[in-house]
């Protein structure tokens, strides 16, 4: 059994975008603080309070809110971000369908959309307007662009249904 | 709301991962004031607003307790079990409660056990639960017991859970031949129940041969509404019955007003619910 102290800190590893990164922390630190500090800033924190979404990101393959994760409970896990999806230069079909689809406005929400459409289209690759509604319900967007939004993920669909993209990693 | 929005980190607390259900155990009895740590989306929440500190936080969630398994008829569910995994475990009205629960990232986080040791009154489960006549199994290093949910939510955030004991796993028949809806009111994608009404129900023709009716959100603890089930039990199933029913639903409600709906509000839509339940029921 392994018992840190409130003032103590505890080395955790988290495999980020592939990457292996190391570091301490106090057992009350968020998993949002950590990728921010770590220098991925993708990760936002809006509501803090698990409501918006803006900080989802993907850990061990399901999407979670990561203001509402600690840090030391995710020791040893994979986590995917925005940063972690473009490929040699190329972005992310889904990327590439917010921008096509002009699926923001201020952009705030834009990278936790783009990571629950990431596990949506995982879980779903061919959705509804309507499961996409439901899939991004966790996830606000306060310049009200959310048509743009269904429309862009309904795109990212179909692009990852071509042969270039046979499985979603 | 200003000073719930100020702290936005939680207080300090020590951190203690267990290697074995009983190391977990035996740490939470010798420390009453540490807490068990699941999913954590009612936990963090309740940390970052500083309505508990707790002297050391159990990492619970990597014990061997994420099953959902059959055996005879009965579905045996792992506490830890997530809400995601239990909606898709094709569970009678249990795993349709599941899917309504917050929005598609809590669900994959939030646990079975976590959500029912911290027993918000508004939580979607509970209406399943009892409507099911779900048992609990609560373990300490004294062994285990077996409660009825029913007795097991003595009353809003307070389980039958003692120091030192944990919710390990949680028991539903398998309803087979049943039809089933949880029907769920929010004001908003995502949130707590206003009203939430779970029916299990069996035809033999168009007798009503078992019905179940269970209430979250308009109690302090998810009830029964044992007046629409009398309604309905042995009766030939009809728009006249079903209306009777759903009206005699508001009986088993007491709700409050708060944010979400006034009082009268809430009874009222204990009845459209109910109906619109039992309909959608029928309907599968």
């Amino acid at each position: 059994m392994k018992v840190v102290q409130p003032d103590e800190k505890v080395k955790i590893t988290l495999k980020i975008n592939g990457q292996t990164y190391e570091t301490e922390v106090e057992p009350r630190r968020l998993l949002v603080h950590v990728l921010r500090d770590l220098g991925f800033t993708s990760v936002h924190i809006g509501c803090d309070t698990s409501n918006c979404g803006a900080c989802t990101v993907i850990m061990n393959g399901k999407s979670v809110k990561s203001c509402t994760v600690l840090a030391v409970e995710a020791d040893g896990a994979e986590i995917l971000t925005v940063e972690g999806l473009a490929k040699d230069g190329n972005l992310h079909p889904i990327q590439e369908a917010f921008w096509e689809h002009h699926a923001l406005q201020c952009g705030y929400c834009t990278p936790g959309m783009i990571m629950e459409a990431y596990w949506l289209l995982k879980e779903n690759p061919n959705p509804t307007e309507e499961e996409i509604r439901e899939g991004i319900s966790g996830n606000l967007c306060r310049c009200t662009g959310y048509q743009n939004i269904v429309k862009a993920i309904k795109a990212a669909a179909e692009k990852l249904s071509q042969p270039q993209y046979p499985r979603q990693q | 709301m200003n000073e719930l929005s100020i702290f936005v980190y939680p207080p300090k607390f020590g951190y203690v991962i267990p290697e074995n259900l009983n190391e977990a155990l035996e740490f939470l009895e010798q420390h009453e004031d540490a807490k068990p740590l699941a999913g954590g989306h009612s936990l963090i929440p309740m940390l970052k607003l500083r309505i508990i500190r707790p002297s050391y936080l159990v990492e619970i969630r990597r014990l061997p307790l994420n099953y959902i398994k059959k055996e005879g008829n009965m579905y045996k569910i792992g506490a830890l079990s997530t809400h995601y995994e239990i909606s898709k475990a094709q569970i009678p009205l249990l795993s349709e409660t599941a899917s309504r629960i917050g929005d598609p990232q809590v669900r994959n986080m939030g646990t079975i056990g976590g959500s029912i040791s911290h027993l918000d009154p508004a939580a979607d489960y509970p209406a399943a639960l009892i409507a099911m006549d779900a048992k609990v199994k609560i373990t300490s290093r004294k062994g285990e017991r077996i409660v009825d949910f029913a007795s097991f939510a003595k009353d809003m955030f307070t389980p039958d859970i003692n120091v030192g004991e944990l919710v390990t796993e949680i028991q539903v028949p398998t309803f087979e031949g049943y039809k089933f809806s949880y029907q769920k009111l929010e004001r908003r994608a995502g949130d707590f129940a206003i009203v939430g009404v779970a029916v299990l129900l069996k035809l033999s023709g168009d007798v009503v041969d078992d019905i179940r009716i269970g209430l979250t959100a308009v109690n302090r603890v998810a009830v029964r509404a044992k007046g629409a089930e009398e309604e309905l039990l042995g009766k030939r199933i009809n728009d006249e019955v079903i209306e009777k029913a759903a009206t005699r639903a508001m009986e088993s409600a007491n709700p409050t007003s708060d944010l979400r709906g006034s009082a009268e509000y809430k009874k009222k839509m204990v009845k459209v619910l109910t109906k619109k339940a039992i309909l959608t029921a029928l309907k599968r």
